[in-house]
């Protein structure tokens, strides 16, 4: 231990800057006093300042892993690897061999097909003439990889200087960078203490065990003509795989045998609520519809949004998609309600208990990362194909946002409100209602617009396992490759999600507010 | 022990994870703010407070930013739970008592004004002021009539039907003290209410309250870190500092007999001359050895409790001594013009 403890002087000012120094050397628990002097120089200035930490600089990945800047460390092995790599190449990698190679090989057959056309020449032979042309374009095939051998050689040389140059490059921005980013560490630091950072032999060892497995390994790979197959390739087992996937396959089965009442009540209740919707949207008179929509939008949203609502309508209308845009709306709807009943209370869950947060936060990752062909296959199996599958598919894919912007609301409701109304003798039930949902209303109306959107996208998709609507015409077009087809239904699906997020922001207008 | 509305007991909160652990060793070992930060990682917020309010009382609490306050405050309706202690609110013991009761207290019992405001950002002035009755179950017309009522007690008619942001930071104060003052509570709990607002109306509000409260007969804690504030309108003083008490006295004897450096610090600088009366300066009546060539036959009389203003006030007119009566009007006292001076000088002359 170096480290000395430095008593706080008499004068405030140079005690301020003991005091300073002593936190550094705290944070740094080796060489505090030079570190101490570069962090002092860093924050002097609100420029960039030039510092050269000569360690780093030279041993940059196992300076930056003692010192615990891991990702420091990633960078520098990589930028040291790349330029070891085309250093190695250029000296040990016998570049342009496999060329060289078929330069003789192609040479070789160009003798023997010379021998040949010359003994058919002596004897006679018809095809004497041919086999000479033959003979050659072979030869100047083989001039050619000789030509290429050569030049892959001379590139070696090339690659041995950019390599250096490179090295010397990460080298040197190393050096100079070192500080900087350590300094911000240190600020880091300074706000959690528990973040470790001073100098550390555990971490150091475990960034040499890291180097002494990836630089060889890497340069081998690199520098000789014919690596090992174990490295090029895993060596995967297919006899895993295999079992493993016919195992699912099973598992599948047996969920869907057993499970069959449980799904078909999930299927049953989709399709009642999508069959009411459907026979509101699609068999109510058109002139019933557009007025109702038209109007919904001119008080909702304005004027303005009302003569698009008119352009857009009449689109679809014209161009024959009405009873397509409205089954289309209808199983969006079905799918937007669902998504809001189940996703908003989720939500409000999901703020309240951490518990719940912390299952339902990778779960709604995994259910808006996975790519939705993936979970039609376990749909198809469960609930077989349709309207309400797609809808479920749909529901998967729309439901994250409206949860997550919901949760994130009620956790912005100020602390000092909610105490305010607790003070007063609110219920937690009253709280909610009537002080934590209205002030997250905006986070929550976003997320139900964000959702609605998120479901439109999925129209295409859905139509995929016989969800019909507008998504089977562009589906239709994909299949037939119409372009045109496909660009005209693709805009009724766009004008669709278009009126239906114009009317729902309307909604969210009265009850916004500004922040504060 | 009936009349005392607040009873408070060796009250103590610990911040933090370890908060048992840090008070056991706080009652076994002694120790002090910094090792409990140290040891517990636990910032103690109030240490071993105990007091009583009896009815009727403005109960001042003083201190500089970060001393407790407003965590002490918080205890009296269990926003915030004692890490150990008793607290005592019209006699029911807070932390004994169920969801149901405490949710009643804060309802009907307990009025608070918090140093942010606190306002329902969503709701009008009128039902931010009629929130407590709303939580009550009072109907809509009759509580919109007693909110109307508590905003025009504190001069905001004609801004029912604003939004809280629309209003000004001194006028929304005043919303959270009619919102307080509207379900008509035993107790109040001011958390610094005056502290944006301009001295003008500080001062008229200031005694609008006092003689509000003192004619309804409610029970107050205030907090301020003014002294002069809690000098006009407080019964009683406390000194906090570091989450302890350090002193409770009458104003007059805050300033008087500070108990240490700190709570002299703190009055340094006060005009006694309202503070101090007659009968804190006075030399006993048998103890005055009159001057020759004076008769006392024309002094003045005063009361016992006349402040340092008005005695000089009487003073100038005459160049007799005063002689100070009590409250039977008894003499009992004298107040020469020196012993006038001196007083007005200060304490530790004696
Ligand atoms: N939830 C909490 N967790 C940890 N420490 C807290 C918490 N609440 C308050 N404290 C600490 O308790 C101490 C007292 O805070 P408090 O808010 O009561 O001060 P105050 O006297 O009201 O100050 P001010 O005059 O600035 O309002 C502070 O040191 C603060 O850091
Ligand atoms: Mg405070």
């Amino acid at each position: 231990m170096n480290n000395t403890t430095i008593k706080a002087n008499v004068s405030d000012d140079s005690s301020m800057q003991h005091a300073q120094a002593e936190s550094v050397h705290r944070f740094t628990e080796r060489q505090g006093e030079y570190y101490s002097a570069q962090f002092e120089k860093i924050q002097s200035s609100n420029r960039l300042t030039v510092t050269f930490n000569p360690k780093a600089a030279l041993f940059g990945p196992c300076w930056a892993a003692a010192r615990n800047i891991w990702g420091f460390f990633w960078l520098s092995t990589f930028a040291l690897l790349f330029s070891l790599v085309q250093l190695g190449r250029g000296l040990w990698g016998e570049l342009g061999a496999d060329k060289l190679a078929q330069a003789a090989r192609l040479s070789d057959k160009s003798q023997e097909m010379a021998v040949k056309a010359q003994s058919a020449l002596e004897a006679g032979a018809a095809n004497a003439a041919a086999l000479l042309r033959n003979s050659e374009n072979l030869q100047r095939a083989a001039d050619n990889a000789l030509a290429a051998a050569n030049e892959a050689a001379q590139g070696a040389e090339q690659l041995v200087i950019w390599g250096s140059v490179f090295l010397i490059l990460v080298i040197l921005i190393q050096g100079f960078i070192a500080n900087l980013v350590y300094e911000k560490k240190y600020c880091q630091w300074r706000i959690n203490n528990s973040e470790k950072s001073g100098f550390s032999y555990p971490n150091l060892l475990l960034g040499l065990a890291m180097l002494t497995m990836i630089l060889p390994l890497m340069l081998y790979r690199f520098t000789a003509a014919k690596p090992v197959e174990w490295l090029t390739a895993f060596p995967a087992n297919k006899a895993i795989f295999n079992s493993t996937s016919s195992w699912l396959d099973k598992a599948f089965d047996a969920i869907a045998l057993q499970g069959a009442g449980f799904f078909d009540g999930i299927t049953y209740s989709i399709r009642i609520l999508l069959d009411g919707l459907e026979v509101v949207l699609v068999d109510t008179p058109w002139p019933v519809t557009t007025l109702v929509i038209l109007f919904m939008a001119w008080r909702l949203a304005g004027p303005r949004v009302a003569i698009f609502t008119i352009a857009a309508l009449s689109y679809l209308a014209f161009l024959g998609y009405w009873e397509k845009s409205m089954a289309t709306i209808a199983l969006l709807g079905a799918a937007a309600t669902l998504c809001v009943l189940v996703g908003v209370p989720l939500g409000i869950v999901c703020a309240k208990n951490r518990t719940v947060d912390s299952i339902a936060r990778p779960v709604l990752d995994f259910m808006q990362t996975m790519p939705a062909f993936v979970y039609l296959i376990p749909i198809i199996a469960f609930f077989g194909t349709g309207k309400p599958p797609g809808i479920l598919a749909t529901i998967i894919f729309g439901m994250p946002p409206v949860v997550r912007l919901t949760a994130l609301g009620i956790k912005q409701v100020p602390p000092s409100i909610v105490e305010g109304a607790l003070a007063f003798g609110c219920s937690r039930r009253k709280l909610l209602l009537d002080v934590e949902i209205p002030l997250a209303m905006t986070n929550i109306m976003a997320g139900i617009n964000q959702t609605i959107l998120m479901c439109l996208s999925m129209v295409v998709i859905a139509s995929l396992i016989g969800a019909e609507g507008l998504g089977t015409d562009v589906l239709m077009a994909l299949q037939f490759a119409a372009k045109g087809q496909g660009l005209l239904a693709g805009l009724a699906i766009l004008f669709c999600a278009m009126i239906i997020d114009r009317i729902v922001q309307g909604c969210v207008k009265p009850t916004g507010r500004p922040a504060g | 022990m009936a009349t005392d509305v607040i009873q408070l007991e060796n009250v103590w909160k610990i911040f933090g994870k370890n908060s048992e652990l840090a008070m056991k060793a706080i009652n076994e070992e002694g120790l002090d703010k910094a090792t409990v930060l140290e040891r517990f990682s636990c910032v103690v917020g109030i240490a071993d407070v105990s007091f009583t309010v009896p009815r009727g009382e403005i109960f001042c609490i003083m201190g500089l930013s970060g001393s407790g306050k407003s965590t002490l405050i918080r205890h009296l309706n269990r926003l915030i739970e004692p890490t150990a202690g008793t607290i005592k609110v019209l006699d029911r013991d807070m932390s004994a008592l169920s969801n149901d009761e405490l949710r009643g207290m804060r309802a009907k019992h307990i009025g608070m004004v918090f140093q942010h405001m606190a306002l329902l950002p969503h709701r009008t002035v009128l039902d931010n002021v009629a929130f407590p009755l709303e939580v009550q179950d009072v109907p809509k017309f009759k509580r919109w009539e007693i909110s109307q009522h508590a905003l025009s007690l504190v001069n905001l008619n004609g801004f029912e039907d604003r939004l809280p942001h629309q209003l000004s930071g001194g006028m929304q104060q005043r919303v959270g003290l009619a919102r307080a003052l509207a379900s008509d509570p035993e107790v109040l709990l001011m958390d610094e209410p005056f502290s944006a607002l301009d001295p003008l109306i500080r001062h008229e509000l200031q005694n609008q309250f006092v003689s509000l409260t003192k004619t309804l007969q409610k029970t107050t804690v205030f907090i301020t870190h003014d002294l002069d504030e809690a000098i006009r309108i407080g019964d009683r003083i406390a000194i906090m500092k570091d989450g302890r008490l350090i002193q409770i006295g009458t104003p007059e004897e805050i300033v008087m007999q500070p108990a240490d450096d700190y709570v002299a610090d703190f009055v340094k600088g006060i005009s006694n001359l309202k503070l101090i009366s007659a009968h804190s300066i006075m030399q006993e009546i048998n103890s005055y050895t009159v001057p020759e060539g004076i008769s006392l036959a024309d002094a003045p009389r005063a009361k016992e409790d006349t402040n340092l203003e008005h005695l000089i006030d009487i003073s100038i007119t005459t160049p007799l001594p005063i002689i100070i009566t009590n409250a039977q009007g008894v003499d009992i006292g004298i107040v020469s013009k020196d012993t006038l001076l001196t007083g007005i000088k200060g304490k530790g002359d004696e």
